[in-house]
C-alpha cells in the first residue's frame, strides 16, 4: 500500500494526520479523535515520544561537549574576567622603539627642535660670514697685469708671493713655449732618443 | 506549551534573589561579595547556557568562549536587570545575541577563509572514546550514530526555525519566554516550532532515524 493509499484511507476514516500531530503538540491542546481512537492515541504517543526522544539525545550530545571539569574551569575563567573588570586598567607603555624619538607633546620636543632651528641658524650665519671675509681678503689683495709676455716670461721670480694675475692673454708661440718645456723629457736616459727625434719647435715659424 | 513547573518557578524566584542582592552588593562596592554570590547563578544557570550555545555555534570552544561573555556582560550590566522578568530570560536573550553576533563574523570569515578540514566531528578527540564502564562499544556507536543524524537534521533547519525548536522543546522555554528571548511574535514562534517539527519528522522518519539514515545509507553504497 502506497504511501498516498494510506494517508487517503486515513482520512476517510477520520484518522488524525501527521501534520494534525504536529498541531496538536505545539498547541498543546486537546484533539477529540484522540480521545475517541485508540489507534490515533498510539500514534500520537509515538509521535510525541520521537519528539521527546530527539529533545532528550540533542541535549546529550550537547552535554557531552561539555563535561562537568569544562564547566568548572569556565567558572573560574569568568570569575577570574570578573576579577579583572573591577581593577583599575593599567596602561603598558608601548615600546619606545616603535614611536618616533620626537613624537608627542614633550619638553624634549620642543627643545630639540628649538636646538635644531638654533643650528640652522648659526651654520647659515657663520658660512655667510666666512664667505664675506673670504671676498673682502681677495679685493685688497694687489693686481699684477701681464700685458708684456716677454717680462712675464723672463722674470716671473720677480714678483712678489702674494701677487696674483687676473688676466693673461697668450698668443701662439706661448702656447708653444709651454708646451715646449712640458715636451722635454724628464728622464735623462731618454735625451738621446728625444734628440732624434723632429720637434715642433725646431720647425721654424714663416708665418711671421 | 503550557507555563513554568512549580520547580522552575521557585528555582526562578531564587534566581531573582540573587540576581537583586548581587546588584545591591555591586552598588555597595562590595565586589568581592557580588562575585561569590553571582558564582551561584553561574553554576546554576552555565549547563543550559552552554547547551544553548553549543546548539547555536555548532562548536564546543567557541560556545565556551560565547558562554563566558555572556556571563561577564550580564555581570556588568546588572543595573539594567529589571526584576519583573526571569533572569534566566534576560541572560539568555544576552547569550544568543551573543551567538547571533558570532555566527555573523564566522559567515564573514568563512567568505575568506576556507577550512582545511571538518574539525567539528565528533570522532576528531580519539581521548574521547576510551572504554568505559557504561553502554556496550556496539550500542554507544549506535547512540552517537543516532545522536549525529538528528545534529544533521536540526542543522538542516532553517535558523529560526532551530533557534525555537531548541529553545522551546530542548530547553523547554514557554512560547512566550522564546518570544521575549528571540524578539518574535508568539504566533509566530509557534508556526517556526510546527514548521520545524514537521521538517524534522520529514527528515528523521516516522521512528526518528528513517529518513535520513536511509538517505546517508544511499549515500554511502552510491559511493
Amino acid at each position: 500500500m502506497s504511501v498516498l493509499e494510506r494517508l487517503g484511507g486515513r482520512l476517510l476514516a477520520g484518522h488524525v494526520t501527521e501534520r494534525e500531530f504536529a498541531r496538536v503538540w505545539v498547541d498543546g491542546g486537546a484533539h477529540p479523535h484522540l480521545d475517541a481512537c485508540l489507534e490515533c492515541r498510539a500514534r500520537y504517543d509515538a509521535f510525541a515520544a520521537s519528539l521527546t526522544a530527539v529533545a532528550e539525545d540533542l541535549r546529550t550530545e550537547a552535554d557531552a561537549a561539555f563535561p562537568p571539569e569544562r564547566l568548572a574551569l569556565q567558572q573560574a575563567q569568568v570569575l577570574r574576567r570578573l576579577e579583572t573588570l573591577e581593577r583599575p586598567v593599567r596602561i603598558i607603555a608601548f615600546p619606545r622603539a616603535a614611536r618616533p624619538v620626537i613624537a608627542g607633546h614633550s619638553h624634549v620636543r620642543r627643545w630639540i627642535t628649538a636646538a635644531a632651528a638654533a643650528g640652522l641658524i648659526a651654520g647659515v650665519g657663520i658660512g655667510q660670514l666666512l664667505e664675506w671675509r673670504r671676498t673682502l681678503s681677495i679685493d685688497r689683495t694687489p693686481v699684477a697685469m701681464t700685458a708684456d709676455r716677454h717680462t712675464s716670461a723672463s722674470a716671473p721670480s720677480s714678483r712678489a708671493p702674494g701677487v696674483r694675475t687676473v688676466s693673461v692673454t697668450l698668443g701662439d708661440e706661448d702656447l708653444l713655449m709651454g708646451s715646449d718645456a712640458l715636451a722635454r723629457p724628464r728622464v735623462p736616459a731618454l735625451g738621446a732618443l728625444d734628440d732624434l727625434t723632429p720637434h715642433v719647435r725646431d720647425i721654424p715659424d714663416r708665418s711671421r | 506549551m503550557t507555563g513554568p513547573s512549580p520547580a522552575l518557578a521557585s528555582a526562578r524566584e531564587a534566581d531573582g534573589a540573587a540576581a537583586s542582592t548581587v546588584k545591591a552588593l555591586q552598588a555597595e562596592g562590595r565586589n568581592a561579595e557580588a562575585r561569590e554570590r553571582y558564582a551561584e547563578l553561574i553554576a546554576r544557570h552555565q549547563r543550559r547556557a552552554s547547551r544553548i550555545a553549543h546548539h547555536y555555534l555548532r562548536d564546543a570552544a567557541e560556545a565556551d568562549e560565547a558562554v563566558q561573555d555572556a556571563f561577564v556582560k550580564a555581570y556588568s550590566h546588572l543595573a539594567s536587570f529589571r526584576e519583573e522578568l526571569p533572569f534566566d530570560v534576560w541572560f539568555t536573550r544576552i547569550l544568543i545575541n551573543g551567538c547571533l553576533d558570532r555566527i555573523k563574523a564566522r559567515t564573514r570569515r568563512e567568505r575568506w577563509v576556507q577550512p582545511l578540514s571538518d574539525a567539528r566531528s565528533p570522532d576528531r578527540d580519539l581521548t574521547e572514546r576510551v572504554a568505559t564502564a557504561g553502554p556496550s562499544p556496539e550500542e554507544a556507536l549506535l547512540a552517537r550514530e543516532r545522536r549525529r543524524t538528528i545534529a544533521a537534521a536540526l542543522a538542516r533547519l532553517p535558523e529560526r526555525q532551530r533557534a525555537v525548536f531548541v529553545l522551546s522543546h530542548v530547553e523547554g522555554y514557554t512560547s512566550r519566554e522564546v518570544s521575549a528571548l528571540t524578539g518574535l511574535n508568539e504566533s509566530t514562534v509557534r508556526v517556526h516550532l510546527f514548521r520545524a517539527i514537521r521538517k524534522l519528522r520529514a527528515l528523521l522518519g516516522p521512528d526518528g532515524l528513517g529518513a535520513a539514515a536511509e538517505e546517508k545509507g544511499k549515500r554511502r553504497v552510491g559511493s
